[in-house]
């Protein structure tokens, strides 16, 4: 049949009705392949409203009310179809409000059986279909959002307060940690709050900045040579301000970035290139699109000898950042300790 | 059945610990069965045969059902707290169990046994959390059951069966991959049920001893008034139950099903999900077969298991050639040579390959090689904790995995690293420790990749346009065999030589040294799908000026896109590293240089995220 038929069938028993019942089911016929989860809370949603509107006026089991239902389903599929947004007059004063992504293909219909009377009632029904996303990541206090849109796209009072409060500190170099701090907010609700905007791909999370930072390129730097778009994006988003560079001196230093190969390094090596570009930009945009990679260092404890404690942080698991963020140290703090120590290696990853 | 697949750190070269750690994944795993339940239709009505894990106790029938409902009936009038939203998310997540075990059998009997019309089709249907996928599938055709009510004779009153089902249950949440891959498995065990009922009635005989029992508990329970669960009965007397049951467990924990159903028939099939796993994440069946499709007769088929284990794995009548790969096969062979060696097409050895890779047996890899750059992939596991390290202790003794690992840390070639400043440690044993690195996906492979970038103007950044002809002939050379291939172990020192004779513009007319007008009119058609702009920017490069260096640079110049690696231009063009190395310095100025893992198969070593 190649079609996929979403319903949620109602039963309300009542001595009433002529077979003691009134079974009803309303639903929505799609096409097999189309991915449908979002549609679900809809038809739940009108069964449920559809349930209450017969419970206090016998909308359904009266046949007059019942052919109210014919234009309210031929609107219903028109707009769902179109705009993914739709109102619905029921009676005199009552109206269905519903809202789908316009990607999907919807055909409405519905069953019902038995009889009753009406009246017409005030009812108002707001519905809306959710893009359902998948679970974002888990955030970590040392991950550093920045925003994929211009901030100021959004309407900020739209936010929760939290949001609201930590906003004008996300500008892609502060981590949560410093996010934190600054915004006397406390750390897990940042966590939270930023891990929300994920949810909704307002930001996208990179590493903290250092020029100590070592990066390497991954096969998506081709893309900034195929994409004719990705180059435009990527010219405007690091060159400095007034200037413009190019595109070769761009991927010049992308491909620039090696294992072993500071951010310093780059910028004595190429300073030429980065006479019209902001390193820090450069390093963002790549790590945002993906055609470069942080290299983490990680501490191992080699252990020798069964006396001395099982190491806690020099496990493998847990990078440089994630130490320094813990522990409070700097990372030179951290290497000048890590170098005395003979049964420490580290492996960058 | 499930021997070979325990982990035995005794022997070599071992399965991925990670298949172990599956079987301890909580409920709600999203690649596992919930239930599994065979049901059958027929001149008795739906019955549901079996089903498995069983409930606890059949307390379900007792939901206060005075009257006769609809089964398929949501009941509202009792239940004032509905959400209002409709929201599909669970407030308190149900277990697996409970999930499944709301339906009774019943129920389960009627809304799983279609009709014969929808036989012989995937079957779907999702209730609430809960999605059910089977392959109804018709015993025998509908008018052999009209001519038995006509014929007067007793013995075709028996009651017949029509169409069965083996119903998965699953999460609603479950990847449509998944799905498709369970209705794979219900369609595979539905076909050789279906040819052992036509063979011996299998089947129906089979279904009578569930029945059967199914009766017996029933009647003892309403006599004794204890329930049990008759599903507990049935398991001991009838094999198919067990075969259910089997299939079940395995795809909980291995991902991998053998059955023998009747002990006669073999359903075998493995489930990508739980056996593609890489770093907690798996590796989704479509990019799997995207790799697969793009293997290149230069890369090479490394095992994941010891040569022996698996053939031991393989079934008695399986392919000759199969067994011939696995024998010949090697990581320093690339696909090319081991046809050659084992005597099978190229064409084959493909196919072979990536079957071996489905059913994660074998991963691709580019083959070892002295100029072989390797680095830590960043989905490797180093802390130490882990059982990969104690694996690579017992394997290796005296050395530890971490310190192996920080070596490459910066990328090193092979050469580099089997020739370390302290200890004398066997050069075979790194060797081995490499592949052994390679199997668990800690390291990969980088390549070079050049890109043509010329200075550019004042205005403009110089990007070169498409042309179609030579995108073609790149393309079209894909499978197209050379006769005779030849390259060294490790041990040697230089570079692979490959002889790809017959490529067809491999050039041989370019090969004939001096200045013919033939070789500088083909020299400036290659330039021509340049712009003008670049063309000048090659011809001021100081190396343009000798005829040779040009003619080079001309024909490789559609591989400098960035799509082609270095070793992928010395296997097509029959060239030596040093060759290229060599062009590629004299033409910096225009070029630029980087280095990454190649992305087909780098998926082997890091899913894509």
């Amino acid at each position: 049949m190649e079609k996929k038929l979403i319903g949620c069938p109602v039963c309300i028993e009542h001595k009433k009705y002529s077979r003691n019942a009134l079974l009803f089911n309303l639903g929505l016929v799609c096409d097999a392949r189309t991915k449908t989860c979002a549609l679900e809370p809809i038809v739940k949603k009108l069964s449920g409203y559809l349930t209450t509107l017969e419970l206090e006026s016998g909308f359904i089991s009266n046949e007059e009310s019942k052919q109210k239902l014919l234009p309210i389903l031929s609107t219903l599929l028109e707009e769902l179809n179109v705009t993914g947004a739709c109102t619905l007059p029921i009676g005199y004063i009552c109206v269905f409000y519903l809202s789908v992504s316009p990607s999907v293909d919807v055909i409405v219909f519905i069953i019902t059986l038995s009889r009753s009377f009406m009246t017409d009632d005030s009812n108002t029904i707001h519905l809306k279909l959710i893009e359902q996303r998948k679970d974002p990541l888990v955030v970590q206090e040392y991950d550093v959002p920045v925003f994929t849109k211009n901030k100021d796209h959004f309407i900020k009072s739209q936010w929760d307060l939290t949001t609201q409060q930590i906003l004008p500190f996300v500008d892609g170099y502060r981590h949560i940690q410093k996010i934190s701090a600054e915004a006397d907010v406390e750390l897990n609700l940042v966590r939270i709050a930023v891990q929300n905007l994920l949810y909704y791909e307002v930001v996208t999370l990179v590493s903290i900045f250092q020029y100590s930072n070592v990066y390497c390129t991954t096969p998506k730097v081709q893309n900034l040579i195929d994409k004719k778009c990705l180059q435009e994006e990527c010219i405007h988003y690091v060159s400095k301000l007034g200037q413009r560079t190019n595109l070769r001196d761009v991927f010049q230093l992308y491909c620039g970035l090696t294992p072993g190969t500071t951010v310093r390094d780059l910028c004595s090596r190429y300073s030429h290139q980065l006479q019209r570009v902001d390193e820090r930009k450069l390093i963002q945009f790549g790590l945002m699109k993906g055609l470069i990679r942080r290299l983490q260092k990680y501490p191992v404890k080699v252990v020798r000898d069964e006396r001395s404690r099982p190491p806690r942080l020099y496990t493998g698991c847990h990078s440089y950042d994630e130490i320094c963020c813990k522990t409070g140290m700097s990372y030179k703090e951290l290497d000048e300790r890590l170098e005395n120590d003979p049964n420490i290696v580290v492996c960058w990853k | 059945m499930y021997k070979q697949w325990s982990v035995d750190l005794n022997s070599d070269a071992k399965l991925m610990p990670k298949q172990v750690e599956s079987s301890l994944q909580p409920n709600g795993e999203k690649t596992s069965p919930i239930s599994v339940i065979l049901v059958s239709s027929g001149s008795r009505g739906n019955k549901l045969l079996f089903r498995y894990p069983f409930q606890r106790v059949s307390e379900n029938t007792s939901s206060a059902t005075s009257k006769q409902r609809s089964p398929y009936v949501l009941n509202t009038s009792g239940d004032s707290v509905e959400d209002q939203d409709g929201d599909s998310r669970e407030q308190t997540p149900l277990t697996d169990e409970q999930l499944v075990a709301g339906f009774s059998d019943s129920i389960l009997a009627t809304i799983l046994a279609t009709k014969s019309d929808m036989c012989g089709k995937k079957f779907e249907l999702k209730i609430d959390n809960v999605r059910f996928v089977g392959h109804p599938t018709l015993l025998q055709p509908p008018h052999t059951i009209q001519v038995s009510k006509t014929d007067p004779s007793p013995k075709r009153e028996l009651p017949t069966m029509i169409l069965f089902s083996v119903v998965f249950a699953l999460r609603a949440n479950a990847d449509a991959s998944v799905i498709n891959c369970m209705h794979n498995l219900s369609r595979r065990i539905a076909i050789a049920l279906q040819h052992e009922e036509r063979r011996c009635q299998y089947l129906t005989r089979e279904a009578k001893l569930m029945l059967a029992v199914q009766d017996e508990v029933t009647t003892m329970t309403e006599t004794d008034g204890t329930p049990q669960s008759p599903f507990r009965q049935i398991l001991p007397k009838c094999k198919l139950a067990r075969d259910l049951k089997e299939a079940y467990d395995s795809l909980c924990t291995t991902g991998v099903v053998r059955l023998h159903i009747n002990n006669w028939l073999e359903v075998s099939f493995c489930l990508p999900h739980k056996i593609h796993r890489v770093g907690g994440k798996h590796i989704p069946p479509e990019a799997l077969e995207r790799s697969l499709k793009a293997i290149r007769p230069y890369h090479a088929l490394l095992l994941l298991d010891n040569e022996k284990a698996l053939l031991a794995q393989l079934p008695l009548d399986c392919s000759p050639a199969l067994v011939r790969l696995i024998k010949t096969c090697s990581a320093v062979k690339n696909l090319q040579q081991l046809a050659q060696d084992a005597d099978l097409a190229l064409l084959q050895v493909f196919q072979i390959a990536a079957h071996l890779v489905y059913w994660g047996k074998a991963i691709i890899i580019y083959p070892l090689c002295e100029n072989n750059v390797y680095m830590l992939s960043p989905h490797a596991n180093i802390c130490i904790y882990s059982p990969l390290a104690e694996q690579f202790a017992l394997q290796f003794p005296g050395h530890d995995l971490p310190s192996m690992l920080a070596k490459f840390s910066l990328p090193v070639s092979l050469s580099e690293f089997r020739n370390p400043l302290d200890a004398p440690v066997h050069e075979a044993q790194l060797i081995q420790m490499v592949v052994w690195m390679l199997q668990h996906r800690l390291l990969f492979q980088l390549h070079t990749y050049v890109c043509l970038m010329v200075p550019p103007v004042e205005e403009e950044p110089g990007l070169r346009e498409e042309e179609p002809p030579l995108v073609t002939r790149v393309i079209g050379r894909s499978l197209s065999t050379p006769s005779a291939l030849s390259f060294g172990s490790p041990t040697s020192s230089d570079d692979m030589t490959l002889t790809s004779p017959s490529m067809d513009n491999s050039s041989a007319e370019l090969q004939t040294g001096g200045d013919s007008p033939l070789n500088k009119r083909m020299t400036e058609t290659l330039l021509a799908s340049l712009t003008e702009h670049e063309r000048q920017a090659i011809l001021r490069v100081p190396a343009a000026q000798n005829p040779e260096d040009l003619r080079l640079f001309a024909r490789l110049l559609h591989y400098f896109r960035g799509h082609h690696h270095l070793e992928e231009i010395m296997y097509n063009e029959n060239m030596r590293r040093s060759q290229l190395k060599t062009l590629f310095d004299k033409f910096r100025s225009v070029l630029v240089i980087t280095n990454h893992e190649d992305p087909i198969i780098s998926l082997f070593q890091s899913p894509p995220d």
